[in-house]
């Protein structure tokens, strides 16, 4: 294999190449089957030449577009909806971080057929556009292979998947051709036309090997940008467990909420103003006048300060409170909400 | 070739300066790893693949002109000159002209149409016109589809693209023509009452009223949304309804005129149709339609829509989005090109010598 030599060298070279190896397979080795997971003879050749080339491209999308199917989903946030793919038997879902948009969120997966299953969103690289989702309910769901060798060169047959515009039942998922038409570090282009709904949607080869996660659109129709698989599997144990990687564009971290107004003490610390119906702080039992003197074990010298310490946490996280209250040092756990 | 002609757009538009500039872009964007323009889907070299199935586009596909302009395509039904077209593309036109192959037609007669389906039937003085071959089964997801995509006065071009989703009716089954009015319809209400009288509309024009309650609609009963829209399916724009009204304790009869649904009511714009440039005027209620990803422009609809084998699978009906676009099925087609023929024959006993397509 070719595999690391650079892509416009590669493209001349093995063009010329494969007419030699046409040629004698053709004569000789006629009618032989394309083995499992093998490269297609057709991602060879700088263009198809003929109607037997086509088939052969049809023959193998078809053959494995029932399963990239019933592994296809959609991802409804309420608002709005995204797909995504499963890609393990209990219900591991790849998608795109701007539609899962955060980590520990709740959705709701559907399926080709309609079957709807709740969700919640793993971790996610912000920078890149790679997200995770998990099925919550228990079962052995349709999943498809991963290209774990980053097989994929320019000029590849591809075809991409993903509930366009939202599910809708009638006319269920929808798959595009198309072919690779720019290869970047952190995207790969193809022109199989994408619109939005597609977001977070797998693109196959023709092998039916996961390759890539539709992520967003340029102005023309070939203009189509997927994260390469090979960013998932470089963040993968991250995702698993939950982690915000990375920063911007794709997602934004969501802040730490406590639920309480505060002012500047001249000793230090600050001085709790207000505290808001239902919010963590109420929960946590801080009343107003309490002065807090600590978080998390870090002294609070102003609002500033507590702040700053405050954006260092994220929802969901249990922080401890050295606070005074009447003359009196105790400590009280919040556990933070989500803005 | 693709790249030579944006150099030289921009050696025009600038300096001579541009022109190394835009070489070092593009020897740049080969580093990258760009798949240059006609290796891609629709990309000339590709396209050569299809050539055999372009054969059939040349012989039995019409180009669609107003005076200079190619404004769609059509496809042939009758060695003696019949075609059907997508009907809302070519409505109120008044220098139609047709091209097969590579004779020009001046003369072009829109003999009959349908609402229901937006498909108009053409005459033009010819004989001797290459059939299609109908497919007989409908193509599977995956499957390619070929189409008219562009054209020279000479030759047809193709656009490439697979079957992409499921066959459906697109709309809901809703009536192509409307009265234009919104009905209280929750679960309190009994009959129908008017909620709203949507402007321009032909309810608004007869003088219909909010809180009318509508009785009758030629006579026939109506209480409920089915036995409205049964009364509507049959009707074409241009129809009038007599309608009888109960306001308040007086009932009333008035004539309203039926309007297309497309030009009463405003489709609500989308993100995604803002993403997706031009769409068809018509667009959606189909009563069934195959989906293709096929990348056609508004004026590359109306024409086949070809297996692998370069039989006619459908004809393109509508442009949907950026990635969806529409064909009415060969076996519904044949259907409507049947029905257009025999009300064409009822309507012209004088063209009774030329021959229905099998």
């Amino acid at each position: 294999m070719m595999k690391n030599s650079p892509a416009s060298c590669r493209k001349i070279g093995r063009s010329a190449l494969f007419i030699t190896f046409a040629f004698l397979t053709g004569g000789l080795v006629h009618g032989v089957e394309q083995k499992e997971g093998e490269r297609p003879y057709f991602n060879e050749k700088q263009a198809p030449e003929n109607i037997r080339d086509l088939k052969k491209i049809q023959e193998s999308l078809q053959k494995n577009l029932p399963r990239s199917r019933a592994a296809t989903v959609s991802i409804d946030l309420g608002g709005g909806s995204g797909s995504g793919v499963i890609v393990s038997e209990k219900g591991l879902v790849l998608t795109a971080a701007h539609v899962s948009a955060g980590v520990g969120k709740k959705m709701t997966v559907i399926m080709e057929d309609g079957t709807r299953y709740k969700a919640v969103s793993l971790g996610l690289v912000a920078s890149t556009d790679a997200a995770m989702v998990q099925i919550e309910e228990e079962g052995s769901y349709p999943y498809v292979e991963l290209d774990r060798g980053d097989t994929p060169s320019l000029g590849d047959w591809v075809y991409a998947l993903g509930h366009s515009g939202g599910f809708e039942k009638e006319r269920g998922v929808g798959v595009r051709i198309g072919r690779l038409v720019r290869m970047a570090e952190q995207t790969i282009n193809s022109d199989c036309n994408l619109i939005g709904g597609d977001s977070g949607g797998p693109l196959f080869d023709m092998n039916g090997r996961l390759i890539g996660i539709h992520s967003r659109v340029g102005a023309s129709l070939e203009q189509n940008m997927h994260v390469p698989l090979r960013e998932f599997l470089a963040n993968w144990n991250g995702m698993l467990n939950k982690e915000f990687i990375g920063e911007g564009p794709f997602a934004q971290k969501a802040t730490a909420f406590m639920g309480i107004g505060t002012e500047d003490r001249e000793e230090g610390g600050v001085v709790v103003q207000e505290v808001g119906e239902d919010t963590p702080a109420a929960v946590a039992g801080i009343k107003e006048g309490d002065v807090i003197l600590e978080i998390g074990g870090e002294k609070v010298e102003n609002k500033e300060s507590f702040s700053a310490s405050l954006k260092e946490l994220s929802p969901g996280d249990k922080v401890k409170l050295k606070i005074l209250r009447n003359d009196e040092e105790m400590e009280i756990e919040v556990e933070l909400g989500e803005k | 070739m693709k790249r030579w002609k944006l150099k030289w757009n921009w050696a025009r538009n600038s300096s001579f300066a541009a022109i190394g500039l835009s070489f070092q872009l593009a020897t740049a964007q080969q580093q990258l790893g760009q798949l240059e323009g006609e290796f891609r889907l629709n990309g000339k070299e590709t396209w050569k693949a299809f050539d055999p199935i372009r054969e059939v586009l040349q012989a039995s596909s019409a180009v669609i002109y107003e005076g200079w302009k190619s404004i769609g395509y059509g496809v042939v039904v009758s060695s003696d000159g019949y075609l059907v077209t997508k009907a809302s593309e070519i409505e109120g036109l008044e220098e139609l002209s047709v091209r097969i192959d590579r004779q020009h037609f001046k003369e072009v007669r829109v003999v009959a149409s349908t609402v229901e389906w937006d498909v108009a039937l053409l005459k033009v003085e010819a004989e001797g016109l290459t059939l299609i071959e109908w497919a007989e089964m409908e193509p599977e997801h995956g499957a390619w589809v070929v189409s008219n995509g562009s054209t020279t006065r000479r030759d047809r071009r193709v656009r490439v693209g697979i079957i992409s989703a499921n066959a459906r009716e697109v709309g809901g089954g809703r009536a192509p023509v409307v009265l234009g009015v919104s009905l209280d319809t929750g679960e309190e209400s009994e009959g129908l009452m008017i909620q709203k009288v949507h402007k321009d509309s032909g309810a608004d024009e007869a003088g219909l009223e909010p809180e009318d309650m509508i009785l009758e609609m030629d006579g026939v009963q109506v209480g409920n949304m089915e036995e409205l829209q049964a009364v509507l399916s049959e009707k074409e724009p241009g129809d009038k309804l007599r309608m009888r009204v109960k306001r308040g304790e007086k009932e009333l009869d008035f004539e309203v005129e039926l309007k297309k649904r497309e030009s009463v009511f405003e489709e609500k714009k989308t993100r995604n149709d803002a993403m997706s440039g031009r769409v068809s005027k018509r667009r959606t209620n189909f009563p069934r339609v195959i989906q293709t990803d096929l990348p056609l422009s508004v004026r590359s609809v109306g024409g086949p829509l070809l297996d692998l084998e370069g039989r006619c699978v459908g004809m393109n009906i509508a442009r949907a989005n950026r990635c969806e676009t529409f064909a009415i099925p060969s076996k519904e087609l044949l259907a409507v090109v049947g029905d257009l023929m025999n009300s064409h024959r009822d309507g012209d006993s004088s063209d009774e010598k030329e021959s229905l397509p099998k």
